[in-house]
């Protein structure tokens, strides 16, 4: 089997040297200081990976991402910065759609496994586009995806956000509202569920924790999250951990959020009819969640769930 | 206490001048309920809006009064105080002022007394006294004494209300009850000058970590990118090296076996050599000392990060010392690298040969660091430049800096260094920058100036003294 080809994008000749190093034998390299010539490339030739800096001169990271996303979807994207605020987390989600957010220092084994785990994914993807003779689509195709009648699930405490989702989405999407954790876990258990939106107002990070078990158990469920927290480290935990799908701050613009929702059933309608896909989605294995403090019904509720993803798998 | 009143070395362009220092604002006052009784002390401590706080109520003289009677009547107890009795006319009407002044004048003819004595007050008596209604303010009052007052000061003045006359008042009491509301005023004016100087301070304060924290980001940017490499290469070789440990052992078991004509034993443990040194051989130790290269760059460029930082964060340490500009130039532009190469901006220096100068480094840096970023973020276009010069001009050092940006509209212009004032979008600037730079470049006996076009770009100019805030720039 021939060896996949991952990209480096990152001003800094060092890193390129170092990761050149690392990678070395492991994959076919290519390395570049420049976000033009990585397009350059990307569009010539099959790219497994690209791996890119965000603060860069020319061109940031994300915009590097998201020009790659357009011109070869089933490239595999990873974002390898030093530090990154708010606002480039959240692009790097939205517009780049990064399979992980890796910072440096980075640590090697880490690093190599995630690459590598990208590039089998991209390469199978790669394979079967080849074998269909075109490019695996990925862009928002045939709008019927978004009419069937989807279910969409938001959690939100106080309620403004599911009035806002029905508003945004039409009639045939039905919107279920959960007020907690445990209502919307019993929602999905016994539902099929194509989309969650969820509201992130505290920092104690039950409702992200939740998230990337969510993730975990039902790979197919999309995830949209409106955060009053301005918080980087939350947003790259829900990255890794969490595949989530559109990041959007409180109070979330309304025409970002509707087309968050739409892409959000899109992605799920490809999701369900091609489930190779949704490997693309893979999560980091979550920290496991602290049963022992739980209280019983919620401890329930994520019975139930697994035990519904089980009979599904079956 | 009454004599007190007399005694002081009252002058009237002292008084004048105190009673034309009152504010013209009129500053709202309790009033206090009109103290009836004539104590001085509760006169004096009022501070009160008009006059009635202030009226005594002397019993007046009629006109027809004869002298001598008048000056019984001074002589009582209950007038000491007194510079001069009222004359009023029995329907309330006042018609004069007889001072104490006036009857010593005229006792101290030869025969005054004899000549006078007799004679209605009338003849004697300040026919055009100063009257007040009791509804004027305390300063009103005072710049109707001022301008009425006469040397030596001889006279009280007449209160009086809808009814007429109502008692006197003492221009001395008109004098305290001005010198309380001063202090007052003062002491109102003191705490707010305490609690500007303490929000100041705390504008000062997070100005600079408005600005520290746009530079932590780049800084931790900039101190990550070395670390990601130096502790990838790093690790890189501690597994090559455990490799080429285990290589050189294989090759030692190998000449053993062969030393001992072991031939079986050879034959593997040749195998063995072979297979690690698949995985590390001359070149891959080569490629090592390159990334050591690295590392050790990476190790330097980390060090030189937190030491300009360190430099930085002696902010408060306002000593003054002798420092090279150009040096503190070169550290600020450190700083500032990761914005102007984000922005890709060109940057020209022009250092020219500087004496050292007398100034409190960290300060000079701040200033510098809040220029260069204001260069920076006034640069919109893809063609960024920024000229940085110094030079050294008749005992003072000259920095400019210059950008090519979108420049300052004139109408902003003279406001640049106010407090507070920004042309920059909300939450990207917090207006103090230039304020406090201003502030920093003044402290050290310098001037600041700006000049602009918009299109064209900014240039700042910074003048300080190579010998410190002592000398004249």
């Amino acid at each position: 089997m021939s060896l996949p080809t991952v990209l480096f994008v990152d001003d800094e000749e060092r890193i390129l040297r170092s990761l050149r190093m690392l990678f070395r034998g492991r994959c076919e390299i290519l390395a570049t200081t420049s976000g033009r010539e990585a397009l350059e490339w990307v569009r010539q030739r099959p790219v497994h990976v690209v791996v890119s800096d965000q603060r860069m001169p020319a061109m940031t990271g994300v915009e590097v991402l998201r020009e790659v996303a357009t011109s070869s979807p089933a490239t595999m994207r990873i974002l390898l910065t030093g530090y990154a605020d708010i606002d480039a987390v959240t692009a790097s989600v939205n517009e780049g759609e990064i399979y992980r957010f890796i910072e440096k220092p980075w640590m090697a084994q880490q690093l190599v496994a995630t690459v590598e785990q990208a590039a089998r994914v991209a390469m199978h993807d790669f394979a079967l586009a080849a074998e269909r003779g075109r490019q695996i689509s990925l862009a928002p195709g045939d709008p019927a995806f978004a009419s069937i009648a989807a279910r969409v699930a938001v959690l939100d405490d106080e309620g403004a956000l599911a009035t806002q989702v029905r508003e945004l989405l039409p009639p045939a999407v039905q919107v279920e509202h959960a007020a907690d954790i445990e209502s919307a876990l019993e929602l999905l258990a016994d539902h099929d569920v194509a989309l969650i939106v969820a509201r992130l107002s505290s920092a104690d990070g039950d409702v992200a924790e939740a998230l990337k078990q969510l993730k975990a158990l039902r790979p197919a469920t999309l995830a949209v999250v409106v955060s009053s927290l301005r918080d980087s480290r939350l947003l790259i935990g829900l990255i890794n951990e969490g595949q989530v799908f559109r990041f959007l701050l409180q109070p979330p613009p309304r025409e970002l959020l509707r087309r968050g929702l739409i892409a959000a059933l899109e992605r799920h309608a490809q999701l369900r009819a091609q489930s190779n896909l949704l490997r693309r989605h893979a999560v980091e294995a979550p920290r496991a969640l602290p049963t022992a403090t739980m209280p019983g019904r919620l401890l329930q509720a994520w019975r139930r769930l697994r035990e519904a993803a089980a009979l599904r798998i079956a | 206490m009454h004599a007190l009143h007399a005694r002081l070395p009252l002058t009237p362009s002292m008084m004048t001048a105190a009673l034309q220092a009152l504010p013209t604002v009129a500053v709202d006052a309790d009033i206090a309920p009109r103290d009836a009784s004539n104590d001085a002390d509760t006169r004096r401590g009022a501070s009160l809006a008009d006059l009635s706080s202030l009226l005594l109520p002397t019993e007046p003289v009629r006109p027809e009064t004869c002298v001598l009677d008048v000056a019984q009547a001074f002589l009582d107890p209950r007038h000491a105080g007194l510079l001069s009795l009222p004359v009023v006319a029995p329907d309330g009407r006042p018609l004069g002022m007889i001072s104490r002044y006036e009857l010593m004048r005229v006792f101290l003819q030869p025969y005054g007394r004899e000549l006078y004595g007799r004679r209605p007050i009338a003849v004697l008596m300040d026919r055009a006294p100063l009257v007040l209604p009791l509804a004027t303010s305390i300063d009103e009052a005072a710049r109707a004494i001022a301008v009425h007052v006469k040397s030596p000061i001889t006279d009280d003045f007449i209160l009086v209300d809808g009814n007429g006359y109502a008692g006197s008042g003492l221009v001395l009491d008109v004098l305290h009850a001005v010198e309380n509301r001063l202090a007052e005023r003062s002491g109102e004016l003191e705490r707010a000058y305490a609690r500007l100087k303490a929000s100041r301070s705390q504008l000062v304060q997070s100005e600079k970590m408005a600005s520290l924290g746009q530079m932590v980001a780049g800084l931790v940017h900039e101190i990550n990118t070395p670390l990601g490499y130096v502790s990838n290469n790093v690790e890189m070789t501690r597994a090559t090296l455990a490799d080429a440990a285990r290589l050189l052992a294989a090759q030692q078991g190998a000449l053993d076996a062969i030393m001992g004509m072991d031939e079986v034993g050879a034959a593997t443990r040749l195998a063995e050599v072979d297979a690690w040194r698949a995985r590390v051989d001359v070149d891959a130790l080569h490629d090592l000392c390159e990334l050591l290269d690295d590392t050790m760059h990476g190790v330097g460029q980390i060090s030189e990060l937190v030491l300009n930082l360190k430099d930085f964060s002696r902010l408060d340490q306002a000593g003054m010392q002798k420092a090279d500009l150009n040096k503190l130039v070169e550290s600020a532009l450190r700083i500032v690298n990761h914005v102007l190469r984000k922005r890709d901006i060109e940057v020209v220096l022009k250092l020219g040969v500087l004496p050292e100068i007398e100034c409190a480094p960290a300060q000079v840096n701040q200033v510098l660091l809040n220029l260069l970023g204001n260069a920076a973020q006034a640069i919109e276009h893809a063609h960024g430049r920024i000229v940085v010069a110094t030079q050294a001009l008749d005992r003072r050092a000259i920095v400019v800096i210059e950008d090519n940006g979108k420049g300052i509209e004139a109408a902003d212009l003279p406001r640049i260094f106010d407090p507070f004032f920004t042309t920059k979008p909300v939450g990207q600037g917090t207006g103090m920058g230039l304020a406090i730079s201003h502030q920093i470049v003044e402290q050290h006996g310098g001037v600041i100036r700006v000049s602009s076009k918009p299109g064209i770009g900014t240039r700042f100019l910074v003048v300080l003294p190579l010998a410190g805030a002592g000398a004249t720039p």
